[in-house]
């Protein structure tokens, strides 16, 4: 097939568009490449389309949706006073609303709490600025105490534990030193004038009750505060 | 609804080339495909076809009943397009000239005949399939090729008459 301008000019949509395979798509290109006429018309065409792909969606007008909902399902009503009023509360009436005033009220009865103010005896002038600062500054100071102390008798507790484990290790690993010595010289059933042996025992609650009598020598100590 | 909407409000803006006149005919659209929405099979294709037939439709009754787009020059008419704005990557001199390159084929797309027009736009403007074409121009295929393709060409012609290179 003889490729003409006429020809060219009708197929080139199917070219740009990719329409065109194998020997018609070389033949095409072959001509436009070389005819003075067809080169700018392919050229101009080509950058054409590219620009109308490139052109953005144009904006639609906000007012459009609103214009068109009139004029499809009529004009909305427009309510006043009390009905406006009721249309609110109704609006407000719903579970996801009652859940989120319910966590800001929570919200608030906390925060007001920790500031000083007493639900069972309020008072105005808690709510004074200057009062609400010093609550603050009391609160926070006790809060601060109370973690402190809280923390102090925590490792008193662990301090007791760690050594009465320490003490239970080392009665273990030492037996021998601790069970009483039973000569080959003495006779079964007869006695000497020493101390007589003390069983295994007896042994590890002496021990054991003389770490707590050092334990509760150091307590006070310890935690910053008599015990009685 | 605002995806439709959108697609509509695109095209009566490209074939008319003024705002309020295709707010009004997106206006006129939606009305008609309300009132005649049980007439709609999926026979017609998608329902976003459908909608675009519809259009289309408006959109040539409009042309005909007012004939005005026939004598009116678009090159006068300097209302700006507002056009979509993600396109946050590109220089602000390249936005500014496709902005103008745009509005200089928005107004010379309005001097093409209706039925080179309304190809050209659905085609590379509206981005659709030459069967989606065919169902919406309800013409043949052979039709929907040779008016994309002149309507192409013609719109080039144009835009070097108006001395405007598309880069």
């Amino acid at each position: 097939m003889t490729w003409t301008c006429d020809l060219i000019e009708a197929r080139l949509s199917d070219y740009l568009d990719g329409l065109l395979e194998g020997a018609e798509r070389s033949a095409f290109e072959a001509h436009a490449s070389s005819c003075p006429d067809c080169a700018p018309l392919l050229a101009s065409v080509r950058s054409l389309v590219r620009e109308m792909h490139a052109m953005e969606e144009v904006e639609v007008p906000p007012r459009l949706v609103y214009a068109i909902l009139d004029k499809t399902l009529g004009p909305r009503e427009t309510v006043t006073g009390w009905q406006a009023f009721l249309q609110v509360v109704r609006g407000m009436a719903t579970p996801k609303f009652a859940y989120g005033a319910a966590s800001v009220f929570a919200t608030l009865v906390i925060l007001v709490s920790s500031l000083g103010f007493s639900f069972r005896n309020p008072k105005l002038a808690d709510l004074r600025p200057t009062n609400i600062y010093h609550n603050a500054d009391r609160q926070a100071h006790l809060v601060y105490a109370r973690s402190v102390k809280y923390v102090s008798d925590l490792r008193v507790v662990y301090e007791i534990q760690s050594r009465l484990r320490q003490d239970e290790n080392n009665l273990q690993t030492t037996p021998e030193e601790v069970l009483p010595k039973s000569g080959p010289e003495k006779a079964p059933g007869q006695t000497d004038d020493r101390s007589p042996s003390q069983p295994r025992q007896q042994n590890r609650a002496n021990e054991v009750s003389r770490q707590l009598e050092l334990l509760a020598a150091e307590l006070p100590l310890m935690s910053g505060r008599d015990i009685r | 609804m605002r995806r439709h909407t959108r697609r509509i409000y695109g095209i009566c803006y490209r074939f008319t080339g003024n705002r309020t006149e295709a707010e009004d005919l997106a206006q006129e659209v939606y009305l008609r495909v309300y009132r005649t929405l049980g007439s709609y099979r999926s026979a017609h294709g998608g329902f976003a076809t459908w909608v675009t037939s519809v259009t289309r439709n408006l959109l040539i009754d409009h042309y005909r009943r007012s004939k005005r787009d026939r004598v009116t020059d678009s090159l006068d008419d300097k209302m700006a397009v507002v056009e979509n704005k993600e396109s946050a990557g590109r220089r602000p001199d390249e936005q500014a000239l496709l902005g103008e390159l745009s509005l200089q084929v928005q107004n010379a797309l309005t001097k093409l005949s209706p039925e080179l027009r309304e190809a050209v736009i659905l085609r590379d403007l509206q981005q659709l399939e030459y069967a989606e074409i065919q169902t919406v121009l309800e013409v043949p295929e052979g039709t929907v090729k040779s008016r994309i393709n002149r309507g192409r060409i013609e719109l080039a012609r144009i835009l070097q008459q108006m001395g405007v290179r598309p880069a």
